[in-house]
C-alpha cells in the first residue's frame, strides 16, 4: 500500500468535437490512486465522470474525440499505446464494470466461456484447465450453484446475477485497477446493496484500486476510501470520504448532499433544489462553472474561475473562492442574503445571470 | 406477507378512489400459464391524499398504476373513483373520466409525441374535453364515435385485400370495355376469345370489388354531405344524439346498393358462360359478407382511409353511370370521381382541423397558465418540440399536461426515476406545490423509498403482486413491521460514511411471478419463515393504531394469533 501511487492521471482533457464546436466533457482533471484504495467519482449525468473513465481506458472512438494528458498505470502511459498493445492492457490490467449488465454480455455465448475468454487470450489457460477456475470465481461473486450456472446464457439469469457474471469477467484476469461505472444503477436496491457488497469484499481482499462512478451519494459514502465530485468536466471537490461528507467545502457538493430525500427526514420535507441547469460546455461560462446555481455567488465568482486548491484539512482538495463552511463563505452568504438573492432559509432566489 | 385482505381500507364514503380485490393476470401466449402481476390488492385514497407505492421491480406496482388507469383492464376486483365504477365502464364512458384521472409517467421524453409542438401536447387533453363537453361538429360526432369505427372497420379490412383485387379489377375492367367495344363494332365473331376471360376474371372481381367500396361510398357520400352541409353548434349537438341511428341507416341503405349492385350483375349476365360466372358471383358475394362482418367484430385502424374512401366514391359513381356509356367516358368518370372527392375530403378535413385551431386558441390562455405554474416559461416554450427540452423540463410539461383537465386523482408512475438528483428534488417539490395548490390526490409509485417517504401520507409496500404492508411513512421508516420492508429498508446506501455499510443479508432474488410461493409469498427470502408460512397465506390485520401488514409474524405489535410462535421465529431469525 506505500509503493506509490498505482494510476496517476494527470491533466486529463477529453474535446467532442460537435457541430457547434468543441466540447469540452472533461477539462484538466487529475488525480492518483494507491494500492487497494478505493475512490468515488460523484456526480451529475453529464459532469464527465463516465468520460473521463472511458478516456482512462482509451475507450472513446477515435474519430471527433481529442483527449490529452497522461494516464500512467504501473508505470505505463495508456495515452501511448496503440491498438494492440491496449488490448493487452484491458484484462490483465485494467478492467471495468459497466452499468447495463444486459448490454456488456454476449447473448449468444455461455457465461462460463465469456468468464474464461480473458484468461484464454491473456495467460494462455486451456479451455478445460480454465473451467473449475471460472467455478470458483463465479461462486466467489455469489453466484449459487455456479457448476450447473457456468452453461447458461446471459438470458438466463436476472440482472443481479448477470452483473455478477459482469464483475466475474472484470476480475478473471486479476486486474491492478477496476473501474466500476454506475455498476448499480440499473439493479433493485435490495440487489444494489448485494452487488456493492460484493465489489467491496473483492477490492479490499485483492487490494485492488477501484474507481466507482455513481451519481448516488450513499453509494460512495461507506464503501469508499476518498471522493472527488465532479461537475462540468471539472473535479470541485476531492476528500478522504470522511471528511468529505462531514467537512465539506464546495457549494456544489452541499447542494448535490442537501438535494437527496433523506430517509430520515419527516415525510413532506420541503427538498433543497439546485436551481437552473448544468451550463453548456460547447460555450462554458467565463467564471465558476458552478457560479450561476450557486448561493454563495459573489461577483469575482462570474469574473474568474478558482484554482483547485488545497484547504486547511490534510489533501482536502476544493474549487471555490468562498467554501462551506470557513468565515468567507459565510460572510458571502450574508451579503446575499441581505441582497435578496438567496432568501433567509438559504435557498437561491434569482439565478444569477451569466 | 404478500398476503389479501381489506382490513387497511377506510370506511367507503370518506374515500375518493378505492381499490378492491384487484388482480391483473398475464397469459403467456398459448402455455396455459399466467403470470400474476397483481394477485388480490386491495387500496383506497383519501381526497387529498398521498399514497405512496413502492417494492421491488416486478413486484406489481406499475401494473397496479396502469389497472387503475383501465390500461389493461383489470383481470377481476373493482375499481371505484368518485363512486363510479370503472371496470365495467365501456370505452367511450371510460374516456369521459379521463379528465378526472390523469397519469404522468417515468420517461417524460417518450411520453410526449416528438412530432408536435409543446402548445398541441399540453392543450390536447382540454380541446378533447371542450369538443366532448360542447358537442363536436356533427360530421366529428359521426365520424368519431360511430362512422370511425364502422368505416375505419371496414377499410381496414377492404384496404389490404383491395392492394390485389383493385389492380386485377382494373385489368378486368379494361378488358371488359375492350370486349364491350368490339361488340359494338361487331367485331365478336374475330375477337369472341377475348369475352370469356373478361367475364370470368372481370365479373367476380368487379362484383366484389366495387360491391364493398359501394358500401365505403355510401358511407363517405352520407358523411361528406354532412360535413359539407351541417353547420356546427347547436344541430351538431342534436345530430350527435341520433348518430348511431343516422349511422344505422347509412348501412342499411349501403347494404341495399350492394345487393342491387350483385342483382344487376347478375341478371347482365347472358350466353354460355353465364352459370359459370354466376358460380363465382355467388362466392365472391359470400365472402365479401363474411369479411364485413368480420371487420365490424374485429378492432382494429387503418391510415389508409381517405385513399380507399376516394377510390370508393369513384367507384360508387361509377356504379350509377356505367350503364348506356362508352368505354372512354366510363374511364372518364371514374378518374374525375376520383379526383372530385379527393378535393371534398380536404375541405372536410380542413373543416374538421378549423374547429380544432378554434379550440386550441381558446385554450391558450390556459396552456401558457398550466406552463407557468410548472415552472417553463410559456413564450419561448410553446412551438418547441419535446426532444428540445432536458428530461426535468420534459417531466414539467407532463405534469402541465396531466394538470390542464383539473383532475382529481393523478397516477405518477415513477416520475422522478430516469431524472437527476438534483432535478428530481425539483420536480418533488413541484408535485408537492401542485397538490397543495390544486387539492389533488396522488398516486405514486417508485421504488426509491427515500423518495416516497418525502411525498407519501400513506405508504404501501407490495411484493410479487401483493401487498405486505400499509402505514403512515413516519411510523413505517422508524420501525417497519414487515420483514420485506425491513429488508429494503436497510439495503439503502446511507450517505454517511460514519455509519458503515450494514451488511445485508444475502436473501436472493425475487421468485418467478408465474409460479409464486405458497401461502406467504416471500416466505422464500424472509428470515423470520416458519412453517406456517408456506402453508397458510397471512391476510392483512391492524398490528398497532393505523398499521396494517400482512405477516404471521410481524415485527412490532403484540400478537394475539400465537406470541409462542413470534417469539420462536424472533430467535430464528436472530440466528
Amino acid at each position: 500500500m506505500s509503493d506509490g501511487p498505482i494510476l496517476q492521471v494527470s491533466n486529463l482533457t477529453t474535446r467532442f468535437n460537435t457541430s457547434r464546436g468543441p466540447l469540452t466533457a472533461v477539462d484538466d482533471v487529475s488525480f492518483n490512486l494507491s494500492r487497494g484504495q478505493a475512490l468515488g467519482v460523484v456526480g451529475e449525468s453529464g459532469s464527465g465522470k463516465s468520460v473521463t473513465a472511458r478516456s482512462i481506458m482509451r475507450l472513446l472512438p477515435k474519430s471527433n474525440v481529442e483527449t490529452s494528458g497522461t494516464v500512467m498505470l504501473d508505470g505505463v502511459n495508456l495515452m501511448e499505446l496503440s491498438g494492440k498493445e491496449l488490448r493487452g492492457i484491458w484484462g490483465p490490467e485494467i478492467s471495468m464494470v459497466f452499468q447495463d449488465p444486459l448490454g456488456s454480455l454476449n447473448p449468444v455465448m455461455k457465461i462460463g466461456d465469456q468468464v474464461s475468454e480473458g484468461m484464454r487470450i491473456h495467460q494462455g489457460v486451456k479451455k478445460r484447465d480454465a473451467r473449475p477456475i471460472v467455478i470458483e470465481l463465479l461462486r466467489s461473486v455469489g453466484i449459487p450453484s455456479p457448476e450447473s450456472r457456468i452453461d447458461d446464457y446471459p438470458h438466463q439469469l436476472s440482472g443481479g446475477m448477470r452483473q455478477r457474471v459482469v464483475i466475474a469477467i472484470a476480475l478473471a484476469c486479476n486486474p491492478n485497477l477496476l473501474i466500476a461505472d454506475e455498476p448499480t444503477t440499473a439493479l433493485d436496491v435490495t440487489v444494489q446493496a448485494q452487488i456493492l457488497d460484493l465489489l467491496q469484499v473483492q477490492q479490499k481482499g485483492a487490494l485492488m484500486p477501484m474507481i466507482l462512478i455513481t451519481h448516488d451519494l450513499g453509494v460512495v459514502a461507506g464503501r469508499t476510501d476518498e471522493v472527488i465530485v465532479m461537475y462540468a468536466g471539472r473535479i470541485m471537490e476531492r476528500a478522504t470520504t470522511e471528511t468529505l461528507f462531514t467537512n465539506m467545502r464546495m457549494p456544489y457538493t452541499e447542494a448535490l448532499f442537501e438535494s437527496i430525500p433523506k430517509i430520515e427526514y419527516p415525510s413532506h420535507t420541503r427538498l433543497a433544489i439546485i436551481p437552473g441547469r448544468p451550463p453548456d460546455m460547447v460555450d462554458p461560462p467565463r467564471g465558476c462553472k458552478f457560479a450561476a446555481r450557486c448561493r454563495y455567488v459573489q461577483p469575482e465568482c462570474l469574473e474568474s474561475e478558482p484554482e483547485l486548491t488545497v484547504g486547511v484539512d490534510d489533501g482536502h482538495l476544493y474549487r471555490c473562492f468562498f467554501p462551506v463552511g470557513t468565515p468567507e463563505g459565510q460572510a458571502a452568504l450574508e451579503r446575499n442574503i441581505e441582497a435578496g438573492l438567496v432568501s433567509e432559509d438559504g435557498v437561491l432566489v434569482t439565478v444569477a445571470p451569466r | 406477507m404478500a398476503g389479501s385482505g381489506s382490513a387497511h381500507l377506510r370506511n367507503e364514503h370518506e374515500t375518493l378512489l378505492r381499490v378492491e380485490n384487484m388482480v391483473v393476470e398475464f397469459p403467456i401466449g398459448q402455455t396455459g400459464d399466467v403470470v400474476h402481476a397483481v394477485s388480490d390488492v386491495s387500496l383506497d385514497l383519501i381526497e387529498g391524499e398521498t399514497l405512496g407505492l413502492v417494492g421491488e421491480s416486478g413486484c406489481g406496482k406499475s401494473t397496479t398504476g396502469k389497472a387503475i388507469m383501465q390500461v389493461p383492464r383489470p383481470t377481476s376486483g373493482s375499481v371505484q373513483l368518485d363512486d363510479v365504477e370503472l371496470t365495467t365502464l365501456d370505452d367511450d364512458a371510460l374516456r369521459e373520466t379521463r379528465p378526472t384521472l390523469q397519469m404522468i409517467f417515468q420517461d417524460p421524453i417518450s411520453a410526449l409525441n416528438p412530432r408536435r409542438s409543446v402548445r398541441d401536447i399540453i392543450a390536447e387533453p382540454l380541446v378533447i374535453r371542450w369538443e366532448e363537453e360542447e358537442g363536436r361538429p356533427a360530421t366529428s360526432l359521426w365520424f368519431e364515435r360511430f362512422g370511425q369505427q364502422l368505416f375505419t372497420r371496414v377499410a381496414s379490412v377492404v384496404v389490404k385485400p383491395m392492394r390485389f383485387v383493385l389492380p386485377l379489377g382494373a385489368i378486368a375492367m379494361v378488358l371488359w370495355i375492350i370486349s364491350e367495344a368490339a361488340e359494338e363494332r361487331r367485331f365478336e365473331d374475330q375477337l369472341g376469345w377475348t369475352q370469356l376471360p373478361a367475364q370470368i376474371i372481370g365479373f367476380p372481381v368487379l362484383a366484389i370489388g366495387l360491391g364493398v367500396l359501394a358500401v365505403l361510398a355510401l358511407l363517405s357520400a352520407i358523411w361528406l354531405l354532412l360535413g359539407i352541409f351541417v353547420p356546427f353548434g347547436v344541430v351538431s349537438k342534436v345530430l350527435g344524439d341520433i348518430s348511431r341511428p343516422v349511422g344505422l341507416a347509412c348501412a342499411l341503405f349501403s347494404a341495399a346498393t350492394w345487393v342491387f349492385m350483385v342483382w344487376r350483375t347478375w341478371n347482365s349476365l347472358t350466353g354460355y358462360s353465364a352459370w359459370i360466372v354466376r358460380v363465382f358471383v355467388i362466392g365472391f358475394a359470400v365472402a365479401s359478407v363474411v369479411w364485413f362482418v368480420v371487420a365490424l367484430t374485429r378492432s382494429s385502424a387503418s391510415g389508409a382511409t381517405s385513399v380507399a374512401l376516394a377510390l370508393a366514391s369513384a367507384a360508387a359513381l361509377q356504379v350509377f353511370y356505367i350503364s348506356g356509356l362508352d368505354g372512354v367516358t366510363k374511364l372518364a368518370v371514374l378518374i374525375g370521381a376520383a379526383i372530385v372527392n379527393l378535393i371534398v375530403w380536404r375541405i372536410v378535413k380542413r373543416q374538421l382541423g378549423l374547429r380544432r385551431d378554434e379550440l386550441r386558441a381558446r385554450s391558450e390562455p390556459k396552456v401558457r397558465e398550466m406552463l407557468e405554474t410548472v415552472g417553463i416559461n410559456p413564450d419561448n416554450a410553446l412551438d418547441r418540440k419535446p426532444f428540445e427540452f432536458s428530461g426535468g423540463q420534459a417531466q414539467r410539461l407532463s405534469i402541465a399536461r396531466a394538470l390542464i383537465t383539473d383532475p382529481k386523482v393523478i397516477i405518477c408512475d415513477e416520475p422522478v426515476s430516469a431524472l437527476d438528483v438534483s432535478v428530481q428534488a425539483q420536480i418533488l417539490n413541484l408535485l408537492e406545490d401542485m397538490k397543495e395548490r390544486y387539492g389533488l390526490t396522488l398516486v405514486f409509485i417508485a421504488h426509491d423509498l427515500a423518495v416516497v417517504k418525502n411525498v407519501s401520507d400513506r405508504v404501501a409496500v407490495m411484493y410479487l403482486g401483493k401487498l405486505c404492508e400499509v402505514a403512515d411513512p413516519d411510523d413505517l421508516y422508524a420501525a417497519p413491521a414487515h420483514p420485506y420492508s425491513q429488508l429494503l429498508l436497510s439495503a439503502i446506501p446511507k450517505p454517511d460514511p460514519t455509519k458503515p455499510a450494514e451488511e445485508t443479508p444475502n436473501t436472493g432474488e425475487l421468485p418467478s411471478p408465474i409460479d409464486p410461493p405458497s401461502g406467504c409469498r416471500f416466505r422464500t427470502r424472509c428470515p423470520l419463515a416458519q412453517d406456517r408460512c408456506a402453508t397458510e397465506e397471512p391476510t392483512m390485520r391492524e398490528v398497532a393504531p393505523n398499521r396494517f401488514v400482512a405477516c404471521h409474524f410481524p415485527l412490532i405489535g403484540s400478537d394475539d394469533e400465537g406470541s409462542a410462535t413470534h417469539a420462536g421465529a424472533t430467535a430464528a431469525g436472530a440466528r
